[in-house]
């Protein structure tokens, strides 16, 4: 009966919102352009809530509160690095934009293409990222799934409502492409800050008296909870200063985020984005919150467990129709970034490998075509994926955010030096990625700063060195 | 360098170096305001802030 009721009111919501991105765009005449970068055509408050849409997703939630739960004041973090982020974002963002606008780019390897003048390298880009983020794809499936678990009282196990709802989700991509994906962070950022400011200013009133009684009684119980370890430390201070500014460097860097920049209807959009969107950092405190909270009052919970700790509170004491409404809030964050990453996979494919490299489909029909048809086979393939269960995933996930990083020396450097050559570039990108998967699965860090430094720092040093020894590229053709 | 392009390289790294290299510096509980402890109030703090600098480096650059 519970589980009936939250999970009615899940399905209710996905269902409403995905009908409601439908009908908003009903009137869309399509094309790969609308399809894929919306037209470039967004104004600020609509990249707002797609950035946010994206940026935000299921596990930035469930992680964020699993470690606010589990380690504390390295959750701190999560705050910092994407206002940094923000910052890099406000220079870095109209450059990519105006190349894009200047060249008629539609994925982030054809930037690659536009400056340096190889499309074997776009082809490359765009095989490496599609690696990439297709575990992140899957990456959402799981915390579909601990969402449905717990929204169905542990009666069902929450992978077959996951499959249904990815797949339904899919279809929505496939009819709708990114505008539509807007549309649907609309309604996702609403219910999402409407569920945090439940669970991060309720909770702790409910249960302590207020959000300052919370501390006093967590600093009573952990006194040191709150702050990082010295130095070199497991998760300390060094590892909080390296981590901030290496991810807060990447942030932009998904194939997503740069469709995103894209879509912008002009570069200023874009830099008011940048100065607004930190605001949005936020509803991670609610989150932190909620996580604390969740400490004193369900203590004990270890490992992936911690991810649910606070949903777990809401499960045990608040009635089924307010977890419904939580859960469908955590489950668009799940499915939103999931519409927008499958979109940028299925693009990455039709136009920088089929289309660049074979010379399929290339012309606006067939591609739209063809980009549709993707987004639908890269959706069962992440799906695929998913179910084995593979333990490969995990590890490419480790490498995610350290590798599509390893791609801003290539923007970063060929907006500001001339000299950057596609040698450069490739020799750099190859030595950085290799270097942070190297590192990452053997688990390496040193003096307890972020691996995907060293691997960052090789990079440049590999793009600058053999730039200088190679050929500067002859100005590309426009 | 112009006075305005120190002022906008100035709005620009301090957020950056405030919300970094700074945290290990202010690593502790004390003072508290609603309970939080003081790091977490001063990187929440700049996190805040840095729309107002960002708009200000915008203002130097004559955007708004």
């Amino acid at each position: 009966m519970n589980a009936s009721l939250s999970l009615g009111i899940v399905a209710a919501i996905v269902i409403s919102t995905v009908s409601f991105a439908f009908f908003s765009i009903r009137r869309v005449k399509m094309s790969p352009h609308e399809y894929i970068v919306g037209n470039r055509s967004f104004g600020a408050l609509f990249l707002w809530v797609l950035l946010a849409g994206e940026i935000y997703t299921s596990f930035t939630f469930l992680g964020a509160a699993g470690w606010a739960y589990g380690l504390g004041a390295p959750a701190y973090y999560i705050l910092a690095y994407g206002t940094c982020g923000y910052i890099i974002g406000y220079f870095l963002l109209p450059a990519i934009w105006r190349i894009g606008k200047e060249r008629n780019l539609l994925t982030s390897p054809d930037f690659f293409v536009a400056r340096y003048g190889s499309r074997a390298l776009g082809t490359a880009v765009a095989i490496v990222q599609f690696v990439l983020v297709v575990p992140y794809v899957t990456l959402q499936l799981s915390g579909l799934q601990i969402l449905l678990k717990i929204a169905g009282y542990g009666t069902i196990d929450g992978r077959t409502a996951a499959i249904i709802s990815f797949i339904v989700i899919t279809l929505f991509v496939f009819a709708t492409g990114l505008r539509g994906t807007a549309w649907a962070s609309i309604v996702k950022d609403a219910l999402v800050i409407g569920a945090l400011i439940f669970v991060g200013i309720a909770i702790p009133i409910q249960f302590f008296g207020s959000p300052a009684a919370m501390f006093d009684q967590l600093l009573r119980a952990h006194p040191h909870h709150l702050l990082l370890a010295a130095g070199a430390a497991d998760h300390g201070e060094i590892w909080y200063v390296s981590t901030v500014l290496l991810t807060g460097i990447g942030f932009f860097m998904g194939p997503h985020s740069i469709a995103a920049t894209y879509s912008a209807r002009d570069d200023d959009t874009l830099r008011r984005n940048a100065v607004f969107l930190p605001l949005y950092q936020l509803v991670l405190l609610l989150v932190f919150f909620a996580g604390f909270a969740a400490l004193l009052i369900v203590p004990g919970l270890k490992g992936p467990a911690a991810d649910q700790s606070f949903m777990l509170v809401v499960q045990h004491f608040y009635p089924p129709w307010v977890l419904g409404f939580i859960v469908g809030a955590g489950a668009l964050c799940a499915l939103v970034p999931a519409s927008a990453l499958l979109l940028s996979a299925a693009s990455l494919i039709s136009k920088n490998v089929l289309g660049d490299a074979l010379g399929i489909a290339t012309s606006d029909r067939s591609r739209l075509l063809i980009t549709r048809i993707l987004v639908v086979l890269v959706g069962l393939l992440s799906l695929g994926l998913w179910l084995t269960e593979d333990k490969s995933l995990v590890s490419l996930l480790l490498v995610y955010y350290n590798g599509v990083t390893q791609f801003m020396p290539a923007f970063v450097f060929g907006f500001l030096w001339k000299r950057t050559s596609v040698w450069g570039v490739t020799a750099g990108i190859i030595g950085g990625l290799a270097l942070a998967a190297y590192l990452a699965f053997n688990n390496l860090q040193i003096g307890g700063a972020n691996p995907g430094f060293l691997a960052l720092a090789l990079n440049v040093a590999l793009l600058v060195g053999v730039s200088l020894v190679t050929r500067p590229p002859v100005e590309a053709s426009t | 360098m112009s006075r305005v392009r120190i002022l906008r390289t100035l709005l620009v790294v301090l957020p950056i170096v405030a919300l970094t290299v700074c945290v290990p510096l202010v690593n502790r509980i004390e003072p508290r305001l609603f309970g939080m402890p003081f790091i977490l109030l001063w990187i929440l703090f700049w996190v805040f802030a840095t729309p107002g600098f960002l708009w200000g480096v915008g203002r130097t650059e004559g955007r708004w």
